[in-house]
């Protein structure tokens, strides 16, 4: 998913959930930095890299996918991107090792969403926004791993967008080409998408990077063979996930403001969308890469004004000039606390299936501190 | 990293500063054992492929390919095991456009990272010119062999540097409930 989604659709999810239009734009705003906060960006402020929640392409090149390079990734996109489905699936004659990948492969209504919104409770704006973003993207990027892998993330040939033209769905196979400076164009069916690597972990077969952007537009419905699906082909809906993950993300937005005493896995909120749920079908079906105009118009048809545009410097000024103790407290403080915190949840979960691509994680309370420096200040917020 | 993996990686670091040390003791003979490397990598790594194949790629839509390809790489080590007499220069002149190129990509990153506001951008950028200025030098004495496995040496020792690095970084992520 892409701005249009994580930054106002977020936005409208916030406030038909009851937020005020200031908690929602920073809800919204967290949802996005989450595709930002780069160790580039923490870098520049001087912030703990451990919280770093996206890699940006420049990283991604330049990082060694040696043990811990590949444990690294693996902690930012499985935790923050990729969120597994399933820690325990199985599949029968295979190795461990394919397993491990296997079970890393990312959709909705997992055992790990529900702790991830769990964990968000009580943890202020920040942590829902990263919550939301984490939830959509399970939606959007659901049969990829946050884990570079050629059996899992790997596509071929085989690749067709659903196009409905006079009420009669057609067939079109997708072009693909690897310029990662070109633009996609919808009308000619031509996308981008990263290069053909035959080797297992490298970095191209990250992710959806080998279906290009496909998994993040809300029009497209394609079908293709994903590499683990042992040939049957998948039908990938995304006006339908793109639905499920906003009505989703409105009842987890109520739950995290106290409306429900639990979250329940599989639960949308529709009767919150009823009102304009024609006007939300035709957003989600224009074919279109950039749908932020729309979601726009949507906010100020809910909320009567649109939300401010994202702007990344926006709290950089505040954590700067922030007191080394006080820098916790300030907003971006938060935002990168929070993510520490998920990115700790989700490694731990995944190490105690058995699976050590994430690397190592040591229980706190079982064997004190023993790893990361920049997780100490964790301490404190998992208190608060 | 567990115990085990770190031991590991400490091992490997100094079996690569040993053999670059030998290496550098007996330069003479240098592209005929950096020949044999090359080939006993080819072969190992045919193997590696082949392993891979029945362990993971034979469960993938399309892995049959990746059968074929351990082959012809396990052929390819195996061929160049038997070939000894190749032509120096040209074998050193290929070695080095790669690695002059290697270091142009350097110095282009290194700039993007700077316009991304990345404050590694001047370690990059340092990087790339070395790379760039070694293999000038190396050019100039293209006919000396040595210089050339004194450079090779000089990479090994840099990865195994690396990799003692990596095996003693703290890694594990501590999860407080």
């Amino acid at each position: 998913m892409n701005i249009d989604f994580h930054y106002y659709a977020t936005y409208c999810a916030a406030l038909l959930a009851g937020y005020t239009p200031e908690e929602s734009l920073d809800i919204c705003y967290s949802a996005q930095l989450v595709d930002l906060c780069s160790r580039t960006f923490l870098g520049k402020l001087k912030a703990p890299l451990s919280a770093a929640t996206t890699q940006l392409q420049l990283e991604l090149m330049e990082c060694r996918t040696d043990m811990t390079g590949l444990q690294d990734i693996t902690r930012i996109w499985a935790s923050f991107h990729f969120l597994p489905a399933d820690l325990y699936a199985v599949k029968e004659h295979c190795s461990k090792r394919y397993l491990n990948k296997y079970r890393l492969i990312c959709g909705p209504n997992g055992d790990l969403l529900a702790d991830t919104v769990n964990l968000a409770k009580n943890k202020g704006l920040q942590a829902a926004g990263i919550a939301m973003h984490i939830l959509a993207d399970t939606w959007a990027h659901r049969y990829f791993a946050g884990t570079p892998s050629l059996v899992i993330n790997n596509t071929d040939y085989h690749f067709f967008e659903l196009i409905t033209e006079d009420g009669v769905v057609q067939e079109r196979p997708v072009s693909f080409r690897h310029n990662p400076s070109a633009a996609d164009d919808p009308k000619k069916g031509i996308y981008i998408n990263s290069v053909s690597q035959n080797s297992e972990n490298s970095i191209m077969n990250l992710g959806h990077g080998r279906a290009g952007h496909l998994p993040d537009y809300s029009f497209i419905r394609y079908k293709y063979l994903p590499a683990w699906g042992d040939f049957d082909e998948i039908l990938k809906d995304n006006p339908s996930d793109f639905r499920h993950a906003f009505c989703q993300m409105i009842y987890a937005l109520k739950y995290l403001r106290g409306e429900y005493e639990l979250f329940e896995k599989d639960r949308y909120d529709e009767e919150a969308v009823s009102s304009f749920s024609d006007e939300l079908h035709r957003i989600l079906n224009k074919r279109q890469t950039d749908a932020c105009e729309d979601w726009k118009a949507l906010a100020l048809h809910l909320d009567g004004h649109e939300p401010e545009p994202f702007d990344l410097t926006r709290y950089e000024e505040e954590y700067l000039s922030a007191e080394p103790e006080k820098k916790g407290s300030t907003f971006l403080g938060r935002f990168f606390q929070a993510a520490m915190a998920q990115k700790s949840m989700v490694t731990n979960k995944i190490f105690h299936s058995g699976n050590l691509l994430a690397g190592f994680s040591v229980d706190f309370d079982r064997k004190g501190f023993r790893g990361i420096e920049d997780f100490k200040q964790l301490i404190q917020y998992i208190k608060d | 990293m567990n115990k085990f993996q770190r031991i590991r990686e400490v091992i490997i670091a100094f079996l690569i500063i040993l053999f670059s040390i030998i290496l550098i003791a007996n330069p003479d003979d240098g592209h005929v054992t950096i020949a044999a490397v090359l080939s006993t990598t080819m072969i190992l790594a045919g193997l590696r492929q082949l392993f891979y194949y029945f362990t993971m790629a034979r469960h993938m839509v399309g892995g049959m390919r990746i059968l074929f390809r351990a082959l012809i790489t396990l052929d390819f080590g195996l061929l160049t095991f038997t070939v000894v007499d190749i032509p120096r220069f040209y074998v050193l002149l290929y070695l080095l456009v790669v690695h002059a190129f290697s270091g142009f990509i350097g110095i282009l990153r290194g700039l993007e990272a700077k316009r991304f506001g990345s404050p590694s951008w001047r370690l990059i950028v340092l990087y790339g010119a070395t790379v760039i200025i070694l293999t000038i030098f190396c050019l100039i004495y293209v006919k000396s062999a040595n210089m050339l496995v004194y450079y090779y040496c000089a990479s090994l020792i840099s990865s195994a540097l690396v990799r003692l690095r990596t095996a003693f970084r703290k890694s594990a992520i501590v999860y407080i409930q």
